[in-house]
């Protein structure tokens, strides 16, 4: 029908212009194009401006105007949907003028639909931050971020480090992705914090459960997608600035993004972002503890271009932090580990200071990543990303060296340099019947590690390639999914051992699978199965490590013949979603077989500090078992209640005991009431929320010096509301308070839970300025 | 099209294995500051010059091998010694003198010497650094009655904390000699 109206249209609209110019056999044609697809846009308007004249582009978006007279004209092309687009020519004789149309965006209602390109299996759980919740989390580090989300906890050490623990699994076990590259630094060592500034994403996104097949090795517990906004291509000039502070530790943060595009330039965009924080002595509810403060700058960089179907981008950032770790927590025996716990408190009182001494840690985190991608007309897609990162990490001990003249030089007492080189080649392929979609890709990853001071990792390098392929068949109800993926992995370490180099050789390689379904029985209603396994290589502290472990008093000791660890994950979900009530509930049983963990050994370690409990890395089987849940009802106008809970179970399977250091199952629930939009509150919202923690009671006997800390409940306050200061220009402004009665606890995934009561009361004032656009 | 895929292709991949930088050619020797590798006591005689060293050694420091000798410190019943401490750092040729370094930052360090049970032997400083807190590399030891036990020696680094007793800091050495009186 719409065919036939434009055909006739077309010939209605000739009709008219062969009429008027008789004597003029001056004619123009082209073809109109999606300027970002390259697609052709089928019924256009090409207008000559001034004149009765105009046609549509027919199926292959062509046009013509015929039987125009020599002279200047201005043509116009529109389209709802697309910004007009005007273009002056000097008519002499026939010519060719073809339009690239800019996709306009449209505000009729404000219905946000994004699309956005995850890569991620879509049959598994994908729990997303951003807008106003992502705001709420400002000025934290990316761990705390997360924390919010149903199934992640995270593994502390002190309140200035930590990192996300998803489904009980930390560390090398969750990959990070940030903006489309995997993060890679130091991340066997549960005190170093992925580098990340968390300014940089407009989107935080968690997958629960084994995302193998499209990550390769390390994804067994899951993926965090760190997500920028797209460039602002062929827009205004915008921006916003960020100013979080917050009483405990009197931190600071302050951060700014400008954005836009340049005039002249069609297709370009840019942003520019950075971030500095500074803060001291965290304070427990009873006292100081001495060294933590921080100090962090950051800095991004973008670029992108786009044009037809051609797309390029260019990011490069820097992480530069400096983290106090307290000193009541380098402990230089078994004595002094228990002499701690049977005082209950540090020996190390402090009042508050912004200064940072040893013990601190470095640490800088350089990414250099470039993108291109390219919309073939038929539908396919390629995109190659090549990225460069440096993770730089200086660890300074506790003690001065005695050596005068040595200490005077300051040298950190470990240095870590690890370069790490990613390439990535993905195709989609073009949408076959318009129902099965797919992608196949090859991933590389060179790197090397160069280390200097105290013996802990040895220097290597390491060689990965991976190739995988998913398909996707979505139908009206039903979306399926299956995919396969082969990883090798070398690796090359170099030690000395008695004063001679020694280097040993290390080949992993591995399968990896995914089955998933969604079935939609409703527009409200939906429910989703996955299956997915993974495999992760151990990593080199896993393999080498020979040493005591300051912080935990203990004795580590690697394996260098351990085998790669494989996992089978299932999880399953169902989900409600009505405007009042939402709901999903979700649980998982994932296996992990030749699961690395530290084995304490029935003798201690004899070393000149004195006798050290004695951990070796083994492996066995593991199987995590968990629930999630979370629901939110709106059960009178303007008031609502959430709830969510995480349970999980973890067992060794071939000791017949439990894990350790497992976080505790808990209960988070928040009341909120949001005022009605008015004139000049917009937004408003007051919350009041508590998080019950229970106490981790599957912990195998004798695995500990302290037994996990007892169960806590903290209450938190939240109010924000957001002024329109202009049309162009926001104030958002929140405040809240964490641990609002000021209780004293301890987490049992806190390494400082011997040494000291986690954080006391903390108020935090969050401003966000937004202008332009 | 396909042609320019395959040759993205190969670009792709050259980029991905060129610029290998090899960790091996910069391994090198990897010195520990803090290390003490050895720790020997002398026992002198008051009265003679009969000195007797009891020693732990651990050549190659934490980790690898396990310690080459832990010797039991054996004395005469009522007698005083006068003794002295050195620590050495021996897995560095020639090895390190770390006695030097104590003795050099004494206000950060002290030797407290522990025995059990208790009426084993009297332990009396015989040094005192520049804020008048005792240090331990020297002093007098004087044995009572005839028994077995252990003898604690510890050398508490105790930056900017020091106060003469043994509570700040932490330990850098934590060793149980075994202690023979008869």
């Amino acid at each position: 029908m719409k065919r036939i109206a434009i055909s006739l249209l077309l010939f209605f609209t000739s009709f008219i212009a062969h009429a008027q110019t008789t004597d003029c056999a001056c004619f123009v044609k082209g073809v109109v194009k999606d300027q970002h697809t390259g697609q052709p846009i089928v019924g256009a308007t090409v207008l000559v401006v001034g004149q009765n004249s105009g046609v549509f582009t027919d199926e292959n978006g062509r046009y013509e105007l015929r039987n125009l007279c020599p002279g200047a004209y201005t043509l116009e092309c529109r389209i709802i949907g697309y910004n007009p687009f005007r273009e002056k020519l000097d008519l002499t004789a026939g010519h060719e003028e073809n339009f690239n149309l800019l996709e306009q965006e449209v505000h009729l209602k404000d219905v946000e639909i994004t699309a956005h390109r995850t890569d991620a299996p879509s049959s598994q759980p994908l729990s997303t931050i951003t807008g106003a919740d992502l705001d709420k989390t400002r000025g934290q580090n990316l761990a705390e971020s997360l924390k919010g989300m149903t199934g992640v906890t995270s593994l502390q050490t002190g309140s200035s480090i930590s990192k996300p623990v998803i489904h009980g699994l930390h560390s090398n076990r969750i990959l990070i992705m940030n903006n489309g590259v995997r993060q890679e630094g130091q991340q066997w060592g549960s005190e170093h914090a992925p580098e990340i500034d968390p300014f940089i994403a407009t989107r935080l996104s968690v997958v629960k459960g084994a995302a193998g097949v499209r990550y390769g090795s390390d994804a067994i517990g899951g993926v965090i997608l760190v997500e920028p906004e797209e460039l602002p291509f062929d827009k205004a000039l915008s921006g916003e600035v960020n100013a979080v502070g917050f009483t405990n530790g009197r931190q600071g943060v302050l951060s700014g993004t400008l954005q836009g595009s340049i005039k002249g330039f069609k297709g370009f965009g840019w942003r520019a972002q950075g971030t500095i924080k500074r803060g001291g002595n965290i304070r427990t509810p009873d006292y100081f503890l001495d060294n933590t403060g921080i100090s962090e700058k950051n800095f991004s960089l973008a670029a992108g271009y786009r044009n037809k179907g051609l797309g390029i981008d260019v990011f490069y950032s820097r992480f530069d932090t400096k983290i106090g770790i307290f000193s009541g927590s380098h402990i230089g025996s078994v004595t002094d580990l228990l002499n701690v716990i049977e005082n209950g408190e540090p020996f190390v009182k402090s009042g508050f200071s912004y200064n940072i001494g040893r013990p601190n840690q470095n640490v800088s985190h350089e990414l250099m990543k470039a993108e291109t991608h390219y919309h073939f007309q038929n539908g396919n897609r390629f995109q190659w990303t090549i990225a460069r990162q440096l993770n730089d990490r200086n660890e300074f001990d506790l003690h001065r060296p005695r050596n005068d003249s040595i200490a005077a030089l300051n040298h950190p007492e470990l240095t870590f340099k690890l370069t790490t080189l990613t390439n990535d080649v993905v195709w989609d392929h073009k949408p076959i019947a318009g129902k099965l979609a797919g992608q196949l890709g090859i991933s590389t990853l060179y790197q090397f590690n160069l280390m200097d001071g105290r013996p802990l990792i040895p220097n290597f390098n390491q060689f990965n390639i991976g190739f995988f392929w998913m398909e996707r068949y979505v139908t009206n109800g039903w979306e399926l999914e299956a995919g396969a993926r082969y990883d090798y992995r070398s690796l090359t370490s170099f030690r000395i051992v008695n004063r001679e180099k020694v280097s040993q050789d290390f080949t992993f390689a591995n399968f990896s699978g995914l089955l998933g379904a969604t079935r939609n029985f409703s527009e409200k209603f939906s429910a989703r199965l996955n299956f997915g396994t993974a495999w992760r290589a151990p990593n080199v502290s896993e393999l080498f490590s020979d040493g005591v472990h300051h912080g935990a008093a203990a004795f580590e000791k690697g394996d260098a013949t351990l085998k790669a660890e494989k996992a089978l994950n299932s999880i399953a979900s169902v989900k409600y979603a009505s405007p009042k009530f939402t709901a999903e509930i979700g649980g998982y049983y994932n296996i992990i077989s030749d699961f690395i963990y530290l084995k304490p050994q029935a003798e201690p370690i004899l070393t000149v500090r004195g006798a050290f409990p004695y951990f070796k890395y083994t492996q066995t089987d593991a199987s995590f078992k968990g629930i999630d849940l979370s629901a939110t009802w709106e059960f009178m106008k303007y008031t609502s209640v959430s709830s969510k809970l995480s349970y999980l179970r973890v067992y060794d399977r071939r000791n017949d005991n439990y894990l350790v250091l497992i976080p505790a199952n808990r209960i988070d629930n928040q009341i909120k009431y949001e005022l009605p939009e008015d004139a000049k509150w917009h937004k408003a919202y007051f919350s009041v929320g508590n998080l019950f923690v229970a106490q981790q009671k599957r912990v195998p006997p004798a695995s500990d010096f302290l037994a996990p800390p007892k169960a806590y409940s903290l209450w938190n306050v939240q109010m924000g509301t957001t002024f329109n200061i202009s049309e162009k220009q926001q104030l958002e402004v929140g405040l809240s308070v964490q641990n609002l009665f000021n209780v004293a606890y301890r987490d049992y995934l806190n390494r400082f839970r011997y040494y000291a009561d986690d954080m006391g009361r903390n108020a935090s004032l969050r401003l966000k300025w937004k202008f332009g656009a | 099209m396909n042609r320019k895929f395959s040759w993205m292709l190969l670009l792709a991949a050259t980029v991905s294995f060129t610029q290998c930088k090899d960790a091996g050619d910069d391994v090198q020797i990897d010195d520990e500051n803090e290390l003490i590798t050895s720790v020997t006591l002398k026992f002198t005689e008051d009265g003679t010059t009969n000195v007797q060293s009891f020693s732990y050694k651990d050549a190659d420091g934490d980790g690898g091998n396990a310690p080459t000798q832990f010797d039991t410190i054996a004395l005469k019943p009522n007698k005083t010694y006068t003794v002295a401490i050195e620590l050495l750092d021996e897995s560095k040729t020639p090895a390190d003198n770390i006695t030097e370094e104590v003795a050099e930052e004494s206000d950060e360090h002290l030797f407290v010497y522990t025995p059990s049970p208790s009426a084993l032997l009297t332990y009396t400083y015989g040094d005192k650094d520049e804020n008048n807190f005792p240090i331990g590399l020297t002093g007098k030891a004087v044995t009572t009655a005839a028994g077995l036990g252990k003898l604690k020696v510890q050398l508490r680094h105790q930056p900017d904390t020091k106060n003469g007793t043994p509570g700040p800091g932490s330990d850098d050495v934590n060793l149980d000699f075994n202690l023979k009186v008869q």
